[in-house]
């Protein structure tokens, strides 16, 4: 049951759902009304719009059932992991093994905007001493603490170093309170000197041969404990099988995110999208079913494109956004002021890229933490970011600050000033906290004017 | 051809009719802002018409901007204040390459193309600094009125030092500063450097002269002095600073463009 592109209502959607039962909806065991998450607490979808496709339900309710996967691996045996500040490198190691589950308490971050602010996870931090003045990840603080957003995991891995200060103090209370956390470092990424051998890494920067033997020492680390933890080695063999199969996560994101964003009709909305790009961190503790999941979007943007359907009309302001939202109601809002996301960079942009094959399994696993953009300077990333616009061709950038995160207090200037001076395009930064209700007509005003900006210079051409 | 912008600000609302076969403007006005906006602007627009020996039915189009756009029913379409503060400097200031726009509860930076479009702009509108806000609540403290804030900057000897880029602690501040015994003059004179500054770091190094100044803080003696001082650049006060929003909703409403 195909209809025309469109974005729906959570009452809407319940509708939809049931014209789709009756159709013979072929529904995944996580499957149901997106309405009944409301139950659960996540009031914010009332004021969301989402993408009326069958697959992007699928997508929803795969995001939302998170926690139930965990409490049910929980149940039947599985060893669970809790891989901290880490976008995509441990979580490749845990799923190489067949009964451990890897998860991103990271990911608490959103528990205050879907949940309103209900879920008390934020004052749990600030009774703890981490108020508003850190990053909303804090809220990770309040899942540990309160024990109602996933189960207490087997091991605790986080990667310190070169990562955000805040999350690093976060972490470290969290220690504190009697959390026992492995620790792995990440260094600072820098380009090869004279006498360094270099090393070319994903994504396009470089780093030395000394910088990967360092972080492969670290990984092999976390590698012992998660063998210790399973009772089973992580062979070379089995690792290389989970970098490949970690591979065709990453493969599917980078052709959806080709596809939707280089489309001349949007096909799929940017929430969804930006759903679907978090899903290459961890795969929503289920891999194989993220794969399921995403070829299912992928399919749907296929079958629009070819149809020759989509939404917001071909004159939509093809926008490029920078950091992801800590309200998801943000990204509604670009396309109600007249955009698309056309490109994105939500601070893991570099867990799309393959993780090399042809090298041995640790190292390649190295060489992907040190591809991370965010351990390298401001001006690196800034550079991705150019290239990046370039090959999706986005008329205007959105940097979204995230309040109280401080991975790099000057990186919001200095990538405007990038883009700027390398593309002339307009840049708008903006900052969006957990929930910005109260702030959504300034929010628009911002946005709107990007939009009127990129409109008259398209007129002027 | 008779066209009508409306600004609605955080603090007045303003209306111009503007005469697209003359290019001229015909009639203006300002009031307090109110609760309930859309009435007041309503109220306005008819007696700026009435000035100007018009009719309502003579007005072909009308474009709202400004914080409270939205809400204002009569208009036709809305554009933000981005775009029609570009435009209505521009017909003044053709040359205009920087806008710099203090409103009460917000500031902005528009950088523009040759021909008045804007090429990239820089908004605060989540903190006080940096806006008429600050000032307002400095004339409270001081016990002045808003409108001799001015002529007592213009007295002053020596701008007092005000650290905070926070109005709430900046008012702790001037609190102590009024208790150490500095002059009032001089905590406004501090006070105007304070927002310039904030403006300076906003705008960032790319300063394009001419740099022109709008919005109802222009119109403060002392204003265009401190921020020529903050950017290092020189400033221009624009003609009728406070209708700047209202006259380029005007021209875009003749225009005929919406969201342009």
């Amino acid at each position: 049951m195909n209809l025309d592109p469109a974005q729906i209502t959570l009452v809407e959607w319940g509708r939809r759902f049931g014209e789709l039962k009756q159709s013979g909806l072929p529904e995944p065991s996580y499957g149901g009304p997106l309405e009944r998450h409301l139950l659960d607490g996540d009031f914010r979808l009332a004021k969301l719009k989402f993408d009326n496709s069958q697959a992007a339900l699928n997508l929803w309710n795969f995001l939302l059932t998170e926690e139930d996967r965990l409490y049910a691996d929980r149940l039947v045996g599985r060893k669970i992991i809790g891989t901290m500040k880490d976008l995509g490198t441990i979580p490749v190691m845990a799923y190489s093994l067949p009964d451990v589950t890897a998860f991103y308490p990271d990911g608490t971050w959103w528990a205050p905007c879907v949940m309103e602010l209900s879920s008390g996870v934020l004052a749990v931090a600030d009774s703890l001493g981490l108020d508003e003045s850190f990053c909303p990840v804090r809220a990770m603080l309040g899942a540990f603490v309160s024990k109602a957003h996933f189960p207490n995991p087997d091991l605790l891995v986080c990667s310190v170093g070169a990562t955000c200060d805040d999350f690093s103090a976060i972490a470290q209370r969290l220690n504190g309170i009697g959390y026992p956390i492995l620790w792995w470092e990440i260094l600072h990424r820098r380009k090869p000197e004279s006498g360094d051998v270099p090393v070319q890494l994903p994504g396009g920067f470089q780093c030395t041969a000394d910088q990967v033997l360092f972080v492969e020492n670290e990984l092999l680390r976390v590698k012992k404990a998660i063998e210790s933890l399973a009772g089973v080695a992580i062979t070379n063999d089995k690792l290389t099988d989970g970098i490949r199969a970690a591979n065709e996560v990453r493969a599917i994101l980078r052709e959806l995110r080709r596809m939707v964003f280089t489309a001349d009709v949007c096909p799929l909305p940017a929430l969804e999208m930006l759903v679907a790009e978090m899903l290459v961190i961890h795969f929503c503790s289920d891999r194989k079913e993220s794969v399921i999941v995403l070829s299912g979007l992928l399919a749907e943007v296929r079958r629009r494109i070819l149809l020759g359907r989509g939404l917001f009309g071909s004159d939509a302001v093809r926008v490029f956004w920078v950091n992801p939202v800590a309200d998801l109601r943000v990204m509604n809002l670009l396309e109600e002021c007249g955009g698309r996301i056309c490109g994105t960079d939500y601070l893991f942009c570099h867990a799309f890229d393959a993780i090399p094959e042809d090298v041995e399994p640790m190292k390649a696993l190295a060489m992907m933490a040190l591809a991370d953009p965010m351990v390298g300077s401001a001006g690196d990333r800034s550079q991705r970011i150019c290239n990046d616009i370039k090959y999706f061709g986005a008329e205007a950038v959105v940097i979204s600050r995230i309040p109280g995160a401080s991975h790099c207090a000057t990186e919001g200037p200095i990538i405007a000033d990038t883009v700027r001076e390398q593309l002339g395009l307009p840049v708008v930064e903006i900052e969006v906290p957990p929930l910005a209700d109260a702030m959504l007509p300034a929010l628009n005003t911002r946005l709107t004017a990007l939009i009127e900006t990129v409109k008259a210079g398209r007129i002027q051409v | 051809m008779i066209f009508a912008g409306i600004d609605a600000g955080s603090r007045t609302v303003k209306a111009v009719l503007f005469d697209a076969d003359g290019m001229k403007i015909i009639g203006s006005g300002i009031k307090d802002q109110g609760v309930r906006q859309s009435d007041l602007a309503d109220s306005l627009l008819n007696d700026v018409i009435a000035k100007a020996g018009k009719s309502r039915k003579d007005i072909c189009r009308v474009v709202a901007t400004g914080y409270g756009r939205n809400s204002i029913e009569l208009a036709d379409t809305t554009i933000t204040e981005i775009t029609c503060h570009a435009c209505g400097v521009s017909h003044w200031m053709p040359e205009a390459r920087t806008v710099v726009d203090i409103g009460g509860q917000d500031s902005k930076v528009l950088r523009l193309e040759v021909g008045g479009r804007v090429r990239d702009f820089v908004m605060n509108d989540r903190c006080a600094a940096g806006t008429g806000r600050f000032l307002e609540v400095v004339a409270s403290r001081l016990g002045v009125r808003l409108g001799d804030l001015g002529e007592m900057s213009v007295r002053s000897d020596k701008a007092a030092a005000i650290s905070s880029m926070c109005v709430v602690f900046a008012e702790t501040e001037i609190i102590g500063l009024m208790a150490s015994g500095e002059t009032p003059e001089n905590i406004v004179a501090g006070v105007q450097m304070s927002i310039t500054s904030r403006i300076s770091s906003m705008a960032g190094r790319d300063i394009v002269e001419p740099v022109i100044f709008t919005g109802g803080v222009a119109l403060i003696p002392g204003m265009d002095k401190a921020l020529e001082k903050a950017i290092d650049r020189k400033v221009v006060i624009s003609r009728e600073p406070q209708l700047t929003g209202a006259l380029g909703a005007a021209i875009l409403a003749a225009r005929n463009a919406d969201g342009i």
